[in-house]
């Protein structure tokens, strides 16, 4: 990877402070993508799986490759075998066809507790009830024969990295459901292991306090330099707290990018819909323009539109939808200089959430685009109201030729 | 009001079906036999209560602790409830967890195959053993076709503990099953994940889940196990002393209500300790799954 060589071949004196700053330019956290380097070997491989329960196919024919370090987010409905696809990671189910490798080790057909690697948080936390806090911190390190002593600092370590040390006696039920998750972090971390695997773990926690611990687990994550595996249904945790996002459906994977990507350049109707808001308008290609833009035609009333071609290309007459971020369409009592990427219509439903408004706007026929306009301001441009006739605009790289 | 009536109801049964019948058969063991109707001394005289009293001693108490007989026949019957229980355990346990673990829908009809042999009669049941464990009984006749000697195992003490086992069976399975049911797969497999082969994930976190029912199993099966006497007076024949039996040959062949009423009372405080202990496992359970 070329920032890693540049800084490698830098000579540092250690005490000038130039030099210093120098090394810690670019900081590392931009730079981290080894998905992008084809010399990185993955931590984890998952080579051609498929997971069928007798006719169900939960997982069908997927191939990942996840990187040491990274915090890595299997987001998608119920159902879409994100949950399958961990718990074949972590041994508890065995894949129908293909094989799965950790660590350069192909660990397919190994048990649960021979996989060291990997160690697993689970949706409902698991704690045994029977065992105090430390005891179910130490369960996984007493299985290994380490001697008492050792597992009496690396309990203490656990406790201490998660404020656990005041509940140390206790049993799983005298906590409350934030402890919980607590103690069912650090057991597993307690492990040290490779690869983290986490199935909504913060599912049953309330809202504030699941985003307290999304930080903690991003700053677990960091400071113990884990690779980090979540599954969850939650759009929102999943850009928090991942490198990179896998958007799964009907046990395929449908776009694996980092967060940025997945809500910017989705690559499918499914993909746009899933993570944030998005107005999409199905066209025609009518024209492919020399510099390589798309000249659309809206099917579903009268307009014209360029925008970037979708990464495969797209060719005249083809069936397109032009995905648009509400945020990104511009909202006006006068009409444009350019009828190009420029709608009229009517709005019907303002929402005012304080900071910023929606604007549902009826347009074309029966449609309805959704504008999003900062309040920055008290009075100026306050002058857009119910029922008022509006244009609708926007840049043309706003919007995303999706294919499908 | 109303809640005295609530309160008292239960308490009246116990003064009425227990504690009076306690009373009346203490009251004989301090008595003495006589060739009467009833067979002993002294009758509660109204007239006479000084004398009533003064006719009252522990003499029958001192003698079933001098006579070797009665305090082996105590002894035998605690180690045969002791052994049977512990078998009734190892045998009704795997028959739990298979229960436990298989499919749901499944479930009830199992339940319902380990409650049926109560729908015939306790007696009829135990006789059956009579007819498969006789010398040229149904075991017997299979075993000859592969050559087998004859065994001898009616009129000994293993058809006593075959029948205790087989017939409190269902005691012990019902109570393991109840916890096992309970037991949250996710943590067989997070013990797994930590590390722990399935063996030891049993002994770590299945078999302590399960020490409730474990429990209240052994006093179902150990109680009645130790006073019982259909089954050691039909399968164990004269060799096996057990107090049971005891007590009812004091009863009906000696006539000797007084001692037999001191046997059955020694017999009764023996097993306060382990009903005791049986009542606080349960309020415990009680509250654990509060």
């Amino acid at each position: 990877m070329s920032v890693a060589t540049t800084n490698d071949t830098m000579p540092a004196p250690a005490a000038s402070p130039s030099a210093k700053k120098a090394r810690r330019t670019p900081a590392p956290q931009s730079s981290f993508a080894p998905w992008k380097d084809p010399n990185a070997t993955p931590i984890v491989r998952f080579e051609n799986v498929t997971k069928r329960f007798g006719s169900f196919v939960a997982v069908n024919n997927i191939s990942l490759d996840i990187y040491e370090r990274e915090f890595f987010a299997l987001l998608g409905p119920s159902g879409c075998g994100k949950t399958t696809l961990l718990r074949m990671l972590a041994g508890f189910e065995k894949p129908t066809e293909g094989r799965i490798i950790v660590n350069g080790k192909d660990v397919t057909d190994l048990m649960p507790y021979e996989r060291d690697a990997v160690n697993m948080m689970f949706q409902s936390y698991a704690l045994f009830p029977h065992m105090s806090v430390e005891r179910n911190i130490g369960f996984g390190l007493r299985q290994e024969g380490m001697p008492a002593a050792d597992i009496d600092a690396r309990v203490d370590e656990a406790m201490g990295m998660l404020e656990l040390k005041q509940f140390a006696k206790r049993k799983p039920h005298q906590l409350s459901g934030g402890q919980q998750q607590r103690v069912a972090l650090a057991r597993a971390i307690a492990k040290k292991p490779r690869i983290m695997l986490l199935d909504e773990p913060l599912g049953a926690l309330d809202k504030r306090l699941r985003q307290t611990a999304q930080f903690e687990l991003m700053h677990i994550q960091e400071s113990t330099g884990t690779t980090f595996i979540i599954v969850t249904h939650d759009q929102e945790e999943a850009m928090t707290v991942s490198s990179r996002i896998a958007v799964m459906d009907h046990g395929e994977l449908v776009q694996v990018s980092t967060p940025g990507e997945i809500y910017e350049t989705p690559q499918s109707q499914y993909v746009a819909s899933f993570i944030g808001d998005v107005n999409i308008l199905e066209c025609r290609v009518s024209n492919v323009l020399p510099d390589g833009q798309l000249e659309l035609n809206w099917v579903d009333g009268t307009g014209k539109f360029v925008a970037q071609p979708p990464p495969s290309g797209a060719t005249k007459d083809q069936q397109v939808w032009l995905a648009l971020r509400p945020e990104k369409v511009r909202i006006g009592l006068d009409r444009p200089a350019t009828d190009v990427n420029a709608i009229p219509g009517k709005v019907e439903n303002i929402g005012y959430l304080g900071s910023i408004s929606h604007y549902h706007v009826a347009v074309g026929n029966d449609e309805s685009v959704t504008a999003l306009r900062a309040n920055a301001s008290l009075a100026v441009d306050n002058t857009i109201n119910w029922e008022n006739d509006v244009w609708l605009d926007w840049p043309a790289d706003a919007g995303v030729v999706l294919i499908r | 009001m109303r809640r005295w009536i609530v309160i008292g109801i239960p308490y009246f049964w116990l003064l009425v079906l227990f504690l009076i019948p306690f009373l009346i058969v203490f009251k004989i063991s301090l008595s003495d036999t006589a060739s009467a109707m009833p067979p002993y001394t002294p009758v509660l005289d109204f007239a006479n209560l000084r004398a009533f009293f003064a006719g009252l001693d522990f003499e029958n108490y001192g003698f079933i602790f001098s006579d070797p007989l009665y305090t082996n026949a105590y002894w035998a019957s605690l180690k045969i409830a002791f052994i049977s229980t512990l078998l009734t355990l190892i045998i009704a346990y795997p028959v739990a967890y298979g229960m436990a673990r298989a499919p749901k829908q499944w479930q009830p009809l199992l339940v319902m195959f380990v409650i049926l042999p109560f729908w015939t009669s306790f007696l009829i049941r135990v006789y059956a053993w009579i007819g498969i464990l006789k010398k040229e009984g149904l075991l017997n006749l299979f075993l000859s076709n592969f050559g087998i000697d004859p065994l001898t195992i009616h009129n000994t003490v293993y058809a006593v503990y075959i029948g205790i086992v087989y017939s409190y069976l269902p005691f012990m399975i019902l109570p393991l099953y109840a916890s096992l049911e309970k037991l949250n797969p996710a943590l067989l497999e997070a013990a797994q994940d930590l590390g722990s082969p399935p063996w030891k994930t049993f002994w770590q976190v299945t078999f302590p889940l399960s020490i409730p029912g474990v429990m209240a199993g052994c006093f179902l099966v150990f109680i009645p196990a130790m006073g019982e006497f259909v089954i050691p007076d039909l399968l164990g024949g004269s060799d096996t002393l057990m107090i049971g039996k005891t007590l009812w040959s004091e009863f009906f062949s000696n006539r000797d209500w007084p001692l037999a009423s001191a046997v059955a009372v020694i017999l009764l405080f023996m097993l306060v300790i382990p009903i005791v202990l049986f009542q606080r496992n349960q309020q415990n359970q009680r509250e654990a799954a509060r």
